[in-house]
């Protein structure tokens, strides 16, 4: 086992399946000579070269056109976005093409590629640059969407993009990528530890029970995973026992493990970082609400950011998200305290 | 060009003045970058240290209060000054303060100034350049006499939107100058290893729109230039493309430290453009010739210039955060 940051364990995940397929190859801005915007991809232009490691211009269509058009004829790209907000001035690319592709044409293609950069709340980058946009991906047949938590699946998951031979978006939380092992392991014990072996995957669509309680199911993806376990800590000190589900990906989306916890704490929060309305927490409220009516003791709460594009002030934009501690009062509404 | 005997001294002193004063302001956010959360600064953060000609020389020549507007990118705080917008207000909206122009919702890449005509400055690379067609679209609609200016970086050329818009720019024949801010890099990428076609200015003529080369380190050229364009303009409403060679002192933004710029230039190369390219000391240089500044007027202009940044940033440090039931306010009209 490995102790790793989350952005170390992107870099392990890249790096191990560049090595290990070399139809693989890393498009995007600054992702080479300037080693990464965040440092992900440092080293890799050295060792792998233009072809397998290539800067580009700003250029948010052409990335994913080169992507999409690559998958199609066999590499399996993987195409850096610096930050998921820009996927939007490339959306047609990725909602009207990559994932109409296999079905359009009546399965004789296939779109291997992964869409992969930051996302969600940063520290004071506005409006444009702290979204996280899952919903707008997870709505769309054809796509699959992955938000991991921790490092292990954050490094599990990306391997298994890079090997699904669908396009795959991997939504990374821009908050969580530098939170050092120590911090992580102070949350929950063993939360930093990556399997050191190669062949390490995460399948796509197996929600992962994080944290085994009784009282009430917190349900994340996520950096508000992270956010459910604070929570769950907090509940822990007034004698509630909170069990913590991970999604780990929104589409496929496994409903059987939260369902399974839901019935046995009989209470549900569901929590989601950016708006709620029409939004993710509200899909899976309806089919807990759809699947396991009868097996709740209150109402599924949601958890989710205010409707407002983000403010820059850092009062504000600290208000705009959920907290731990907005999980742990919607908790308590749960169990009517 | 600078050697019409047409020319304004008096503006040009003043131009002078502007540049000195936003070079200390963004000079006094660099130092202060060190202390920022104390200030309340945090996100992005882009200088215009080395580019400040354009903005007073190009704004300089527009009017206003007339009319006219423009349009930025997110490294916008010259803009604003160069405008005239209020440098406490700017430099409160910088720190997210609650007086700030954007009442501390946008930061500093979204400061704005609608009562002087700045449309705001936007965060993704090329999505002020088609807005900046719909603002000069409306001023022919309105049969005004004005013009729009769109500033905006070479990263900006490569993106999609740009070409969609410069075709229908011309299409429509609209009172647009496309200011293109070409300081040699799009944050560490250089336009040898970004542009297929590295004269930029040349790539436009395929929509057969006017353009122009002007060296954005001479404030006499540009504005000597602009004031002519903008009346031609005014005149007969139709778009410029306009490619401003000029160069930033400062990395892309505070994440770009001297160790992420030494992937893609020298501190020789930077100490080379300040040294042989700064606008400041250019201007300088001239209106000393010229005889319309002496070294008493520069130590004058210097420290009232420092005197103002300071003033700003002691206003934003006594100014509030927003109030937090401003959290769900300004959503809609
Ligand atoms: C669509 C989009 N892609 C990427 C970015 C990230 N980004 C912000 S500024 C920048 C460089 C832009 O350079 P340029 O247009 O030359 O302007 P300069 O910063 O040099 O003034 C990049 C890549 C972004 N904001 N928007
Ligand atoms: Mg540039």
């Amino acid at each position: 086992m490995a102790r790793l940051r989350y952005a170390d364990a992107i870099t392990s995940a890249l790096r191990e399946e560049m090595l290990a397929d070399d139809r693989v190859f890393i498009a995007g801005e600054e992702v080479g000579q300037y080693l990464g915007t965040l440092g992900v991809t440092s080293g890799f232009l050295k060792e792998f070269g233009p072809m397998r490691v290539v800067d580009t211009p700003i250029s948010e269509v052409g990335i994913l056109g080169l992507g999409i058009g690559s998958a199609m004829a066999g590499l399996r790209p993987v195409c850096e976005m610096m930050r998921m907000d820009f996927a939007m001035v490339a959306y047609d690319q990725v909602i009207n093409h990559a994932a109409k592709i296999r079905y359009m044409f009546g399965g004789q293609f296939k779109v291997p590629m992964v869409i992969r950069g930051p996302s969600g709340v940063g520290r004071q980058l506005s409006a444009q640059h702290s979204q996280s946009l899952e919903v707008l991906f997870a709505h769309v047949p054809g796509l699959k969407v992955v938000m991991p938590a921790t490092p292990a699946d954050m490094k599990g998951l990306l391997k298994t993009a890079m090997r699904d031979d669908n396009p795959v978006i991997v939504m990374e939380a821009l908050r969580l990528y530098f939170e050092k092992p120590d911090v992580l392991d102070a949350i929950l014990p063993g939360l930093s530890e990556v399997p050191d072996d190669p062949d390490f995957t995460v399948p796509f669509g197996k929600a992962n029970v994080l944290r085994a309680g009784t009282d009430v199911t917190l349900i994340g993806y996520s950096a508000m995973t992270i956010q459910c376990l604070k929570a769950a800590n907090i509940l822990a000190q007034e004698g509630i026992s909170a069990e913590v589900v991970d999604l780990r990906t929104l589409l496929p989306l496994d409903m059987a493990t939260p369902i399974a916890s839901i019935k046995k704490t009989h209470r549900a929060v569901v929590v989601q970082e950016q708006w709620g309305l029409y939004g993710c927490a509200a899909e899976i409220s309806a089919q807990i609400a759809e699947r396991a009516f009868y097996d709740l003791d209150a109402p599924v709460q949601r958890v989710t950011g205010a409707f407002v594009p983000m403010p820059f002030a850092r009062n504000l934009e600290n208000i705009s998200f959920p907290s731990e501690h907005d999980i742990v009062i919607a908790a308590k509404r749960t169990l009517g305290r | 060009m600078a050697k019409k005997p047409t020319l304004d001294l008096t503006k040009y002193v003043r131009f002078y003045e502007q540049m000195v004063y936003i070079r200390e302001f963004e000079e006094l956010i660099g130092k202060e970058w060190n202390n920022a959360a104390a200030h309340g600064m945090g996100g992005y953060m882009h200088l215009y240290s080395g580019e400040e000609a354009i903005a007073v020389g190009l704004i300089g020549g527009m009017d206003l209060s007339a009319g006219d507007c423009f349009i930025g990118h997110y490294r916008d705080h010259g803009y604003a000054l160069a405008a005239g917008s209020d440098p406490g207000e700017v430099m409160a909206e910088i720190c997210g303060k609650a007086t700030g122009c954007s009442k501390g919702k946008g930061g500093s890449m979204h400061i704005c100034d609608a009562a002087r005509g700045f449309y705001g400055g936007y965060g993704i690379v090329g999505g002020n350049v088609p807005i900046a067609l719909g603002l000069g679209w409306a001023l022919k609609y309105r049969n005004q006499k004005n013009v729009c200016a769109c500033f905006f970086g070479d990263g900006s050329m490569n993106q999609g939107a740009f070409h969609e818009t410069l075709n229908m720019a011309q299409l429509y024949k609209v009172p647009v100058i496309f200011a293109l801010e070409n300081n040699g890099y799009a944050m560490g990428t250089s336009i040898e290893r970004s542009h297929a076609n590295q004269d930029l200015r040349s790539r436009v003529d395929s929509f057969a729109m006017r353009s122009v080369t002007i060296n954005g380190q001479d404030i006499f050229e540009v504005h000597e230039q602009m004031a002519q364009i903008i009346q031609e303009m005014k005149e007969d409403p139709h778009p410029v493309f306009v490619e401003f060679k000029t160069y930033r002192y400062h990395g892309h933004g505070a994440a770009d430290t001297p160790v992420t710029q030494s992937t893609y230039r020298t501190r020789d190369e930077v100490a080379r453009a300040k040294e042989e390219k700064d606008p400041i000391k250019f201007a300088q240089a001239k209106l000393i010739e010229l005889g319309v500044l002496t070294d008493e007027m520069i130590t004058d202009i210097q420290s009232r210039a420092y005197a103002s940044a300071e003033a700003a940033m002691k206003f934003s440090d006594d100014s509030p955060y927003p109030d937090p039931s401003e959290l769900i306010k300004d959503v809609y009209a």
